[in-house]
This record gives structure tokens, C-alpha cells and sequence, in this order.
């Protein structure tokens, strides 16, 4: 008698089965919203953040003796010391490419498409990507560590107290090295390739010098090469602007450095692919 | 610093020049740095333009198809010349819309005299359409109807090879008239077959062109196969009618008379002629393939079927007339 | 100088002195490190560069010049981690006198300079920059006044 009056009290007290899927699929909905909100929040402060750098990249004041120095030092530590390594990697890259595109147009007998092959396919894709990878893989990472030491150590305060702002004198200036050194670098790789290129066809496929240009000029477009370069400035605005916001959400302990660094090349990584798939979307129309 | 001052100085020169010299050979290569002279054309539809297509003249492209509008009496096209080759636009140029069998198309400019007076920028020359594809394709499936209806002829001609008391004597009185015609270098017979073999050897020589344009391999093949068979059938054709010149004292009306078999043999030559020279032009439009040469494969395929049918259709009534006209085989025909 | 009982009060009174005199204010203190990336005669520079947009080579041989006249011509190249503290102080002096007519505050002195057995040091470079600075205050415990010298509770 005693054993099922225990029992009814447990049947009493324990939800029936509907209502718990119930709390399960409102806790699941309640998950997506808040993962919504809080990527949605992290998009629109990043993108509002990537506004102000922007529009202070315009202003005079941002180029003051002292950020002018640190952009030098960037580009010399992003281009310069990185020029022996990334020729390195152009001409390997280069000979393997255009070993490979003339062989396929040999074999199919496209001669007309070695031209948008190696206009479409090396210069607006290969390079800049190539770039981003190295530049991201050496500069972002260094940015990201860098700010997020900084952050630790108090010096991001420092400069505050001596009223420096941060923008101008840390960000602008890293920024701004981002978009000039993708575009170079983009630019060398490019026109490395397509020496290459001009060495594979005259040397081992017995192709004119003039046939090779005038296939190339062909396929050249201004407009193509104007957005390659937006494209390349879009790499390298968000290759280094990411890394400092998420170098600047390191909180005061030294191990929110490899937290902060791990995220950002994370982001890093997804601005890349999210950029390629947008200048993809924008040739295409 | 000032080292590295110098290297990133050296380094953001060095770059900018090479972009800059890159940028400048381009656009010097592409007549951005050239005047350029703007003329507009007028059609009575915008099929087949776009914006950016090419101006060609004698196959080099001398600019740009700029924009088009649309007015009431058709499309307005703009078309942009650089000055280096504003010279070959003259009073007298023809502009023709060209869509040939490969590749996109094209506005081709025609100028018979470069010493003409300029084209006046004012000028709205009105542009004449070539459609080689609709053209080819339509021109080509009629063969096939025409081969029936040469083996309906040559049914005919055995019929009446066949009758012996027919117009044998009619056709003896004909003789001297078509004996004249095939003796005539002008004569239709002769002219006929004068442009069968200048034709063949020119598409024996088509291989390279089309290979190069194409790029398949195969499909020349098939071109370039069919294009034996046509030089095998003309020849065959060519000693028939060598047969008929050597016997046409000793042949009739039935044969050279009006309803008779040679006229036929013309007729149906001169259908021969005028496919072959249909395949001519359409193999001169290869020479000016461009980027769609895959597409146009498949167009080059079926006017290989088609060429083939008319071949074979051909090559029968070739063989037809070898085995039944009478020529050799009937000595004992005797003239009046 | 100014004398406080706890932390607390300390840096509440420090940190109104430094909204007041934000603009001029030239911070020696752990709280305000050097920045661990340049060396120390970049890190002094950087302020007039900053504000004064003066290029880097007359700033360097202000900054030279300067670091002669105290003594510490060897650590112009060094970085903060490499310095003893006597020069870290030194470079952190010379930074805060670089603001225009800088108000340089010491925030714990002895924090920084755990060294020393009392101020004379301090008042001697403090002297050595007098021709930099228009005000120098120093917030520090009550009880470290007797390092200072000080019987006084008032600011001298």
C-alpha cells in the first residue's frame, strides 16, 4: 500500500514527456537566438569599428610624424623582410602554374584560353589569395599578439593617458600597411607569374614573345585589374583590422594572449573566404 | 630607421613603377592614350549586338562596339575607333554584322577604297546582317532533298537508256550543240569542273586552319575526310565526262537532248558547285573563330552529316551514270 | 606632494588629478608602462611625434641630447624589459617631460625605484628636467613622507 502511494507521488511529480520536449526545443530555439544575437552583435560592432578606422584613415592628423614611422616599420616588417620568401614562393608557384596551364591548353588545343587562363585564373584569383595566405599567416598573427600584449601590459593605457589615440597611432597605420602590402605583394606575385609564364612559352613551348603578350593583353582588362585591387584592399583591410579588435578584447591576463590570437586567425580565416566568395559574386555579375 | 626608410622607399618605388609601367603598357596597348572617333551605325534589330563586341577589319580588330540604344526605327550602335585605325573608315565603308559558324560575333567593316573621302562622324551608316550559322544550316538541309530527287533523275535517265526505240534520232541531231558546249573552255560543262578542283585543292589545304581554329581534333578529321570524298567524287564525275567527250559523236538526243541525260549531269553538277561553295565560305568563317569554338563544334558536326548525305547521294548517281550510260559500252551506235 | 592613508583614496585623488590635467599631464608610474616594442628613445619621442608632428630625426636628437645630459646615452636602443629600474625610471621621467608644459605626475615613486632609501635621488633628476616641466607632484603613502624628508602633512 505504502509502495504505491510512492510511486503515484512520483508520477506526480515528474513532467509528462510532451512538456519536456517542449523545454528542449525551447531551449534549443532560445540557443539559436542568442548565437544569432551575439554573431550579429560581433558583425555589426567589427563592421562599425571598420568604419571609423576607414573614415580616420582619411584624416590628416592620422599621419603624424610618430604614425608614419610606425607605418614604415609595418611595411618593412609585412613587405620587406618577407620579399626574399614571397619572390621565392612566386617563382616556384609561377613555374608550377604555368607548367600545368600549358600543358591543359596543349592537350585540349585551346590556345585562345591560355590568355583568360592565366588573366582570370593566376591574376585575379591566384595571387591575391596566395598573398592573403602568407601575409595573414606572418602579419595577422604577429598584429594580433602584438595588440593583445599590449592590452596585458597596460600600454594601450599608456598611450591613453599621454592622449594618443590608439587609432591613429596604432591601428590606421597597420591597417593601411595591410591594403598597400596586399596590393604590392599582389601585384609582384602577379607580374612574377606571368614572367614565368613568358619564360615557360618562349623556352620549352617555343612560343613568341609577341604571341605570349598579345595573347595576355587580350584578356586584360582594366576593369579587372581595378578590382583585383579593391579586392586585394579588402584583404588587407580586414587581415589586420581583425586581428587588433580581437588582440584589444584580451583582458589583463597573459593567457588571454593565445585566446585572442587563436580567435582572431579563426576570423582571420573566414574574412578571407567570405571576401573571395564576395569578389567572386561581384565578377560574376 | 633611416635603413629601413630606405628599403621600404626602395620597395613601394620599385613596386609602384612595375605596377605603373604594367598598367601603362595595357592601356597603350588597348588605345586608352589614342583619340578615338565615335561613328554610329543604325539596324533594324539589336539581335546579336552587345556592347563591347569587336570592329573588324580584314580580320584585325580596330574597336569597339561602345553602346547601343534603342529609337524607333531600330538600334543606334556606337562604334569607337582609335585614331591609328580611323583611316580604314572611309565614305564608302560597309559595316556588316557577321556571326559566322564560330565564335561571337562581329562587326566587320568593309572598305573597297582607302583613298575615299572619310566616313563624316554624323554619318548613321546602316549596318547589313551575315548570319553564316542560320545561313549553313539552312542551306544544308536541302542537299539531302536534292540527292533524292538527282536519284529520281537518274531513274529517269535509266529508263530511258534502257528504251531502244526511243528518240535516238533526236538525240543524234543534238550532237554538233553539245559536242561545241563541252569543247567551249567557257561552257558551262568545263567552268563547272574548273571550280570543283580549284575548290578541293583549297580545302585540302584548310587542315591547319581548321585545327587551329577548332581545336578538335576529331571533328577536322571528319571535315577534313568528307572533303576527300568530294575530291574523289569530282574526279570520278570529271572522267565521266571525259567518257562523254570522247563518244559525243556516237551518242543520241536521249542523252544530249534537252530532257536528256547530260543536261542532268549539269544540273546536277552545278547543285555540286554551289555546295561546294557554300562549304568554302563557311570553311573561310573558321579562319575567324574566336572564343565559342566549342559551341560551334557541335554546328560543325552537323554540317558534316549533312555534307556526307550529299556526298554519298553524289557519289551513287556517279556511279549510276558510269554503269549505264551507254558511251564506250555502245560502239555500234552509228551517226547518221 | 601629496600624502595618502590608503590605496583607495590614492587613486581616487590621482585619478581626478589626471582628468584635470589631462591635456598637460605627464604620468611616472607602473601604471603607465613603457611601450615594450620601441626602444627607449622611440618611446620618449613618440610623444612629441604624436603631438607635435616633429620628424623622427629631430626627435632623436632632442631625445639623444636629453638622455646625454642624464647620463643614460647607452639605453637610448635598449627596451623596457632590458633596462634596470634606475633607467626605466629615467626614460619614464624623460617621456612625461616631453608633453608640453608637461605637469608631470610620480605616482609611488619608490614603487618603481624600490632601490631607494629616500627621495634625494628623485628631487636630483627631478632637478636635471626642471627646464622640461611646468609642475611635478607626487602621490605617494603617508607613510613614505619621511623618505621624502617631509614632517608635514600639507603638499610642499
Amino acid at each position: 500500500m505504502i509502495r504505491v502511494t510512492h510511486l503515484m507521488i512520483i508520477r506526480t511529480l515528474s513532467p509528462p514527456f510532451p512538456t519536456v520536449c517542449e523545454s528542449i526545443m525551447i531551449s534549443a530555439i532560445e540557443q539559436i537566438g542568442r548565437v544569432t544575437l551575439r554573431t550579429s552583435s560581433s558583425v555589426g560592432s567589427t563592421l562599425s569599428f571598420a568604419a571609423r578606422v576607414f573614415l580616420r584613415m582619411f584624416e590628416r592628423r592620422s599621419y603624424n610624424s610618430a604614425s608614419r614611422m610606425v607605418l614604415i616599420n609595418q611595411i618593412y616588417f609585412t613587405s620587406v623582410q618577407i620579399l626574399p620568401l614571397f619572390l621565392f614562393v612566386a617563382v616556384i608557384f609561377g613555374a608550377m602554374v604555368n607548367g600545368m596551364v600549358f600543358q591543359l591548353i596543349k592537350k585540349i588545343g585551346q590556345t585562345d584560353y591560355l590568355g583568360r587562363l592565366l588573366m582570370g585564373f593566376v591574376v585575379m584569383e591566384i595571387s591575391p589569395f596566395v598573398t592573403v595566405l602568407l601575409i595573414a599567416l606572418r602579419s595577422s598573427s604577429a598584429i594580433n599578439a602584438e595588440i593583445a600584449v599590449m592590452k596585458v601590459n597596460r600600454e594601450l593605457s599608456t598611450l591613453e593617458i599621454f592622449n594618443i589615440d590608439l587609432i591613429d597611432y596604432l591601428f590606421v597605420p597597420r591597417v593601411l600597411n595591410g591594403i598597400l602590402s596586399m596590393v604590392f605583394l599582389s601585384s609582384l606575385f602577379s607580374l612574377v607569374v606571368l614572367s614565368i609564364g613568358l619564360f615557360v612559352s618562349s623556352v620549352i613551348f617555343g612560343t613568341s614573345v609577341d604571341a605570349y603578350i598579345d595573347t595576355l593583353l587580350r584578356s586584360a582588362s582594366l576593369l579587372d585589374m581595378i578590382i583585383v585591387w579593391f579586392k586585394c584592399a579588402a584583404f588587407g583591410f580586414f587581415i589586420t583590422l581583425i586581428p587588433i579588435i580581437l588582440g584589444m578584447n584580451a583582458s589583463q591576463e597573459l593567457t588571454s594572449i593565445p585566446v585572442a590570437v587563436l580567435n582572431g586567425m579563426v576570423k582571420v580565416f573566414s574574412a578571407i573566404i567570405i571576401i573571395e566568395v564576395l569578389s567572386s559574386i561581384v565578377r560574376f555579375i | 630607421m633611416q635603413k629601413i626608410e630606405l628599403k621600404v622607399g626602395l620597395f613601394v618605388t620599385i613596386t609602384l613603377l612595375l605596377i605603373m609601367a604594367s598598367i601603362g603598357y595595357v592601356a597603350y596597348k588597348k588605345d586608352m592614350f589614342s583619340k578615338v572617333y565615335t561613328y554610329t551605325l543604325s539596324s533594324k534589330t539589336g539581335e546579336n549586338l552587345t556592347e563591347g563586341m569587336p570592329v573588324v577589319f580584314w580580320g584585325f580588330n580596330i574597336g569597339r562596339v561602345s553602346s547601343l540604344e534603342l529609337i524607333d526605327q531600330g538600334v543606334l550602335i556606337q562604334i569607337k575607333i582609335p585614331e591609328r585605325h580611323n583611316r580604314v573608315i572611309r565614305s564608302n565603308s560597309k559595316f556588316v554584322l557577321d556571326k559566322p559558324l564560330f565564335g561571337a560575333s562581329r562587326i566587320v567593316v568593309e572598305t573597297d577604297n582607302l583613298n575615299a573621302p572619310p566616313l563624316s562622324p554624323k554619318t548613321v551608316s546602316e549596318i547589313s546582317v551575315s548570319n553564316d550559322i542560320n545561313e549553313m544550316i539552312k542551306r544544308a538541309l536541302p542537299i539531302v532533298d536534292k540527292a533524292d530527287r538527282i536519284m529520281a533523275n537518274v531513274e529517269q535517265v535509266t529508263e530511258k537508256l534502257a528504251d531502244p526505240g526511243g528518240d535516238v534520232n533526236r538525240i543524234l541531231k543534238n550532237t554538233e550543240t553539245v559536242t561545241a558546249n563541252l569543247a567551249d573552255p567557257k561552257g558551262d560543262v568545263n567552268r563547272i569542273l574548273k571550280n570543283a578542283e580549284a575548290l578541293t585543292a583549297r580545302f585540302a589545304k584548310k587542315e591547319s586552319v581548321l585545327e587551329m581554329a577548332v581545336g578538335n581534333t576529331e571533328s577536322v578529321k571528319s571535315v577534313h575526310e568528307a572533303l576527300a570524298n568530294v575530291r574523289d567524287i569530282t574526279v570520278r564525275i570529271d572522267k565521266i565526262l571525259a567518257k562523254a567527250d570522247s563518244i559525243t559523236g556516237k551518242t543520241g538526243e536521249e542523252i544530249y537532248g534537252p530532257d536528256g541525260v547530260l543536261p542532268l549531269v549539269r544540273d546536277i553538277l552545278r547543285d555540286l558547285v554551289a555546295k561546294l561553295t557554300k562549304i568554302d565560305t563557311t570553311l573561310d568563317n573558321i579562319n575567324k573563330v574566336s572564343a565559342e569554338a566549342v559551341d560551334s563544334t557541335k554546328d560543325l558536326k552537323v554540317l558534316r552529316s549533312e555534307l556526307d548525305a550529299a556526298i554519298t547521294a553524289i557519289g551513287n548517281l556517279a556511279e549510276e551514270l558510269n554503269r549505264k550510260i551507254p558511251f564506250k559500252a555502245k560502239p555500234e551506235i552509228k551517226l547518221p | 606632494m601629496r600624502f595618502f592613508e590608503s590605496e583607495e583614496e590614492l587613486q581616487e585623488k590621482l585619478r581626478d588629478f589626471i582628468t584635470a590635467h589631462k591635456s598637460r599631464l605627464g604620468l611616472v608610474s607602473l601604471e603607465a608602462p613603457l611601450i615594450s616594442n620601441l626602444p627607449v628613445w622611440s618611446n620618449i619621442a613618440l610623444i612629441r611625434q604624436y603631438h607635435q608632428n616633429m620628424s623622427w630625426h629631430e626627435a632623436k636628437i632632442t631625445i639623444d641630447r636629453l638622455l646625454h645630459r642624464m647620463g643614460m646615452d647607452s639605453i637610448a636602443e635598449k627596451r623596457n624589459p632590458s633596462l634596470t629600474k634606475e633607467e626605466r625610471f629615467y626614460a619614464m621621467l624623460l617621456r612625461a617631460a616631453m608633453v608640453r608644459d608637461a605637469v608631470v605626475v610620480l605616482d609611488k615613486p619608490f614603487s618603481i625605484l624600490t632601490n631607494l632609501r629616500d627621495g634625494h635621488f628623485l628631487m636630483h633628476i627631478l632637478h636635471k628636467v626642471d627646464d622640461l616641466i611646468a609642475e611635478a607632484h607626487i602621490f605617494d603613502y603617508s607613510w613614505a613622507k619621511e623618505r621624502y624628508g617631509v614632517t608635514a602633512d600639507a603638499e610642499d
